[in-house]
């Protein structure tokens, strides 16, 4: 047996329980399997679905009791599925042609879950994962499989895919963690356990199989860690892990509805990073104020054409009624030469990231630009919403920009479309030359927001994820403080907001002199909000201002970095 | 048998929330609901939900209500006036 497996965190912290397997693959139980006459196979069909209506009943009951509101009506979509005559007619004619009840099950709902699946809209293309959940389960019945009976321990669930009902199915002071052999951060399960903050690991491949039933296992979901059967040490340095956690949670939690602000009334917004509209619902929990970078890459991956203006809509109009009245910020395909997609049709380049990518592709490809556009301005007439440019360089782009949304409008207008007039126009300061740029852009847009994951790579010229030069990626380098600094003061000069998207904004330290800057708007992903509220809440303007004029007589980012967590250890 | 047409007034369509509005409604009663559009030639039980949400009706669609049985006249009223009234969205 491994000590040690590595994976893929996909939600982060600590979780230690016994392991409980779920999602098996049934091709052995089918080969198994002995069927009866036709009319004792339809008679299983109609027990095994009223057993598993009444199960996921139960289901919904003890979800709407605990408050998980969104995973009750999920599981409330699978109890109509499971009972719906289009579905269950479909097994009824397959269990007539082929004689074997789970085998006809399988099939049709494949079937059904095909026709999902060829839907333009997308929330409509999701439901087949539901119907082939269902299916499996009522699969699982007729071949007598048991569901996981749920004993004392703390489990944990781990199978190569564990259904979203599966994980729906134990309850909050039973479930620890989730492990998945498959590799995705964003299917429907991961999204339910995000949803109830249950720590999970993914990617460990079949690797899974190594691990047994009622096997004590440890999950790092911080590192992606699993460590199987742990001695006595170890299990102890976890506890006083999960401990920590719980107390921050409990910290955390109470800080929720409370502003980022400090001693002395200055307040800053904070937001959130979001990569589909359902990060926007579950970003509520950390006390979000609105999305500062929605990232909307989602929708053109993984897709063989260029995504419609419906479709596109759809996802923005989810995230923008999420953020509850506050703000919205959508920015545009960023996408180049390192992620290949069909309909873009890049030649190869040596040099993606310095190449043909982002804002200058939407603008030369109207096809791909006008769809998006006009789907935010859609979007924003309910709520707030705000398009963002990324890799901007230059006046001439943000012109032509504005001429794509005034041309936009134009188009919506004359289609009798509602759309709204107040969607903002800002862009990414992403680049050197943006950041020197911005006294002069910030005649043209409605906000700024520093992009810094990309900015510090271009100043220091580093590519952080190169072990021979990663050290050198410093936020906190002088160079890359000045820009920011001055890409703050001219939005203030010119009365226009400046916010923070990058992975900088997340630093604790960091916010501290940035609100001292000036700057109104820190993006982060959610599940940082607390943190760096909570840095915020314990300073004054008036000391973070002395901080920052320490800092920028600073020569070197170690030197800041050694400085600020020294001042600011509480 | 009875049959009427109405048309689809919510923003959303016939989305997951007011097609399980009438698939849970269309279970209490006796006679057979069916909802079709005539403009893709889709049709449906209007006990499923599956079925409801393949019909693609978003708002303007023309759905046809058609019952058979005791109470059709009850039923084509009830989800006449729920698709009239928006299913309480917008």
């Amino acid at each position: 047996m491994p000590e040690k497996l590595q994976g893929m965190g996909a939600i982060p912290g600590i979780a230690i329980g016994t392991i409980m397997k779920a999602g098996q693959a049934l091709d052995g139980y089918l080969a198994a399997y002995q069927p009866g006459t036709v009319d004792e196979e339809l008679e299983k069909l109609n027990e095994a679905v009223a057993e598993v209506a009444d199960a996921l009943e139960n289901s919904v009951e003890q979800m709407r009791k605990a408050g998980h509101d969104e995973q009750a009506n999920i599981m409330e979509a699978h109890m109509f599925l499971a009972q719906d005559p289009m579905l269950t007619d479909g097994m009824t004619d397959k269990i007539q042609e082929m004689g074997n009840a789970p085998a006809a099950v399988l099939s049709s709902a494949a079937e059904s879950a095909k026709i999902f699946q060829a839907m333009d809209d997308e929330y409509l293309r999701e439901r087949a994962a539901d119907v082939l959940d269902v299916s499996k389960r009522i699969a699982c019945k007729i071949l007598g499989i048991k569901e996981p009976a749920i004993g004392d321990d703390m489990v944990v669930l781990c199978g190569y895919e564990v259904e979203p009902s599966v994980i729906a199915g134990v309850p909050d002071d039973k479930i620890a963690g989730v492990i998945m052999g498959q590799g995705s951060t964003t299917c429907h399960s991961v999204i339910i356990a995000k949803s109830r903050a249950i720590p999970t690991i993914v990617g460990i491949e079949h690797r899974t199989d190594e691990l047994a039933d009622g096997t004590r296992v440890i999950l790092d979901g911080n590192k992606g860690l699993i460590i199987v059967e742990p001695d006595a040490d170890v299990l102890k340095e976890y506890e006083a892990k999960l401990a920590q956690q719980r107390a921050a949670e409990a910290r955390y939690a109470a800080l929720r509805d409370l502003p980022a602000v400090t001693t002395d009334g200055v307040e800053v917004q904070l937001a959130a990073n979001i990569g589909s509209p359902s990060d926007a619902e579950n970003a509520a929990k950390y006390g979000n104020r609105g999305v500062g970078l929605f990232r909307s890459e989602f929708v053109f991956m993984g897709r063989e054409d260029i995504p419609s203006e419906e479709m596109q809509f759809e996802s923005y109009k989810k995230a923008v009624l999420a953020c509850n009245g506050e703000l919205c910020v959508i920015r545009t395909m960023d996408i180049g030469g390192d992620k290949p997609l069909p309909y873009l049709n890049i030649p190869h380049e040596d040099n993606p990231f310095l190449g043909y990518r982002a804002i200058r592709i939407s603008l030369n490809r109207r096809d791909l630009f006008m769809p998006q556009l006009k789907a935010i301005l859609r979007a924003g007439v309910y709520g707030r919403a705000a398009i963002m440019a990324p890799m901007v360089v230059s006046v001439d782009e943000i012109l032509r920009l504005r001429a794509f949304v005034r041309e936009a409008m134009q188009e919506l207008e004359d289609d009798g479309k509602e759309y709204s007039t107040s969607v903002q126009l800002g862009i990414m300061v992403e680049t050197p030359a943006a950041a020197v740029m911005t006294p002069i852009f910030a005649k043209y847009v409605d906000f700024f927001s520093i992009g810094t994951n990309d900015l510090v790579q271009y100043t220091l010229s580093v590519d952080r994820v190169n072990p021979n030069v990663g050290y050198l990626y410093n936020h906190f380098h002088p160079a890359v403080l000045q820009l920011i600094q001055r890409t703050i003061k001219s939005a203030n000069d010119h009365s226009i907001w400046s916010g923070m998207c990058g992975e900088m904004a997340s630093d604790p330290y960091a916010a501290v002199i940035l609100m001292a800057m000036g700057i109104h708007e820190l993006s982060m992903s959610a599940p940082s909000i607390p943190r760096v509220k909570e840095m915020l809440r314990s300073v004054t303007f008036e000391e973070a201002k002395e901080h920052l004029a320490k800092v920028m007589e600073m020569e070197t980012g170690e030197q800041v970095l050694k400085y600020l967590h020294k001042a600011l250890a509480h | 048998m009875r049959e009427e047409k109405f048309t689809i007034t919510n923003s959303q369509g016939l989305h997951a929330r007011p097609a399980g509005q009438i698939a849970k409604e269309a279970r209490a009663f006796q006679a057979k609901v069916t909802l079709s559009v005539d403009a893709t030639g889709k049709k449906t039980d209007a006990k499923s939900l599956m079925g409801i949400m393949t019909l693609q009706a978003k708002k303007g669609t023309v759905v046809t209500v058609s019952a058979d049985g005791p109470d059709e006249n009850e039923a084509v009223e009830k989800f006449g006036s729920m698709i009239e009234s928006g299913f309480g969205e917008d």
